[in-house]
């Protein structure tokens, strides 16, 4: 199973009807039990190319290969629960396949158990990000697709909340697409990184991390964000010079 | 305990008033309880009420069931609402007399007039308010029920559904109020029962002690249902809502 993506170009009319180019040239190929993560400035067309690949927009110039009935998992930037269903019902919903000890370990390593009768309405941001991650996994997706998943949390919640997403990845074969404007976190959790350029958005690099999440060490997580950061900057620098 | 109090002060009002302009035009509170009762005896109060209510029940379903299928539509497709606007503009502007009265002369002084005529009265408040609601959904819900593949059915009931509830509400409230002030003039035009008809039969023989028997058993009948039925299923539909107002 492989998800294969060639889009050459993605345009977007705004309300006063100018045009604008958000992508241009994404062409990568995934297989399954990688994690790839998206890396880019923010405005770059991230979430526009999320919305591609999970299927909800089909107006681009390219083609996207989505193996046929793979079971998609989204975590949207927002957390898109439903407010008049408890916890436990916005997973059951989309999961009706789920039984109960699947879902009990599944908020058991989110912490989410004392939280399952809550409406949505009722927690903070960080909870709810967390419900819509065990909603994505509840269904036992063949495809995680996530936003920003952990964008404006605190330090040690994001870096909690990043564990247990390496947890989730790791337990079953599934292909993970993440975007993130954070270098660390796309280092601690990518098996390939991304680079993106500003708008319209292009792949820059395809750096593959060959060594596994769990056996990353400071060090070598301190090189790769280096070299990063190198990168970006050194495009930056170009481009200023040209 | 309030409620009570608000309706010692409206009795105790009447009463004051109708020493002061006399029995002839307001008669006061025991001559009309004496007059409700004597039709109860008769059994003609509750027969009367209770065909009243069928024709209000029959009519606010037809118009809310129809009407938020069609407000719906509207609100989803274009095109529906660009060939059903100028209709709906045109229904909400017509009087209910006009409708009523075309109705009894295109469809005889029939049961079938009555009531489609009242229903055809709500029908474009019901269709403007569920629009209204079907506009206002949120498209990023819908997304995530399309990501999730949850199916169609599924998607409207527990994503849709809670959205337009309480537009769905709001056009019962306004409608049922409509409603009831409609059935009586349906009645009154072209019916031979109902507490319209009695209305209007005490109007004619200008026994005022029966016309405000029926004004206020068909009052009651309207306050229990709402405190009973409407109310408590408002509260229902909101309980996920943190308690603002």
């Amino acid at each position: 199973m492989r998800l294969e993506v060639n889009i050459a170009s993605k345009e977007y009319k705004n309300a006063a009807g100018e045009r604008h180019d958000v992508l241009a040239g994404i062409n990568f190929a995934l297989g399954v039990g990688e994690v790839g993560v998206f890396v880019g400035p923010s405005g770059c067309g991230k979430s526009t190319m999320l919305r591609i690949f999970a299927g909800l927009d089909h107006d681009y110039q390219g083609r996207v290969s989505r193996p046929t009935g793979a079971r998609i998992g989204m975590v949207f930037q927002e957390p898109r629960l439903l407010p008049w269903r408890s916890v436990e019902d916005n997973v059951r919903l989309v999961a009706p396949q789920a039984d109960e000890a699947k879902l009990s370990e599944l908020f058991a390593i989110l912490e989410l158990n004392a939280h399952r009768n809550h409406f949505p309405g009722e927690l903070s941001l960080g909870l709810a990000r967390r419900v819509a991650l065990a909603r994505a996994f509840a269904v036992e997706p063949d495809f995680l697709i996530l936003d920003e998943p952990l964008a404006s949390l605190d330090e040690a919640l994001a870096a909690r909340l990043r564990e247990q997403i390496a947890m989730l990845v790791d337990h079953r074969p599934v292909m993970t697409l993440l975007v993130t404007h954070n270098v660390d976190d796309a280092v601690r959790l990518g098996d390939r990184v991304f680079l993106l350029s500003p708008r319209p958005a292009r792949i820059l690099a395809d750096l593959p991390i060959p060594t596994p999440r769990g056996a990353r060490g400071e060090a070598e997580i301190a090189t790769i964000k280096a070299d990063i950061a190198r990168r970006i900057n050194g495009d930056r620098s170009q481009r200023d010079a040209s | 305990m309030p409620r009570l109090l608000s309706f010692s002060v409206f009795v105790a009002t009447w009463w004051i008033a109708s020493l002061l302009v006399g029995d002839a035009k307001l008669p006061p509170p025991p001559t009309v309880l004496a007059a409700m009762s004597a039709e109860a005896r008769s059994g003609a109060l509750f027969l009367n009420l209770g065909i009243t209510l069928a024709r209000v029940a029959l009519a606010f379903v037809l118009a809310m069931s129809l009407g938020s299928a069609i407000g719906y539509l509207m609100g989803r497709v274009r095109l529906a609402n660009r060939l059903g606007d100028p209709w709906l503009i045109l229904l909400l502007n017509l009087p209910a007399l006009v409708v009523i009265v075309l109705a009894y002369i295109w469809a005889g002084l029939t049961e079938a007039a009555a009531i489609a005529a009242i229903a055809v009265n709500k029908l474009p408040t019901a269709v403007v308010t569920l629009r209204e609601g079907t506009r206002a959904l949120d498209a990023a819900l819908d997304e995530m029920a399309t990501v999730f593949a949850m199916p169609r059915w599924k998607a409207f009931r527990h994503v849709i559904l809670p959205q337009l509830a309480p537009y769905v509400a709001a056009a019962a409230r306004s409608g049922l109020s409509l409603v009831w002030k409609i059935v009586l003039v349906a009645e009154l035009l072209g019916r031979p029962n109902g507490v319209g008809f009695e209305i209007g039969v005490a109007f004619q023989l200008f026994d005022i002690p029966l016309l405000l028997a029926y004004s206020l058993s068909f009052a009651a009948v309207v306050l229990i249902i709402e405190t009973l039925l409407v109310q408590p299923f408002e509260a229902r539909l909101s309980r996920w809502r943190p308690r603002a107002a």
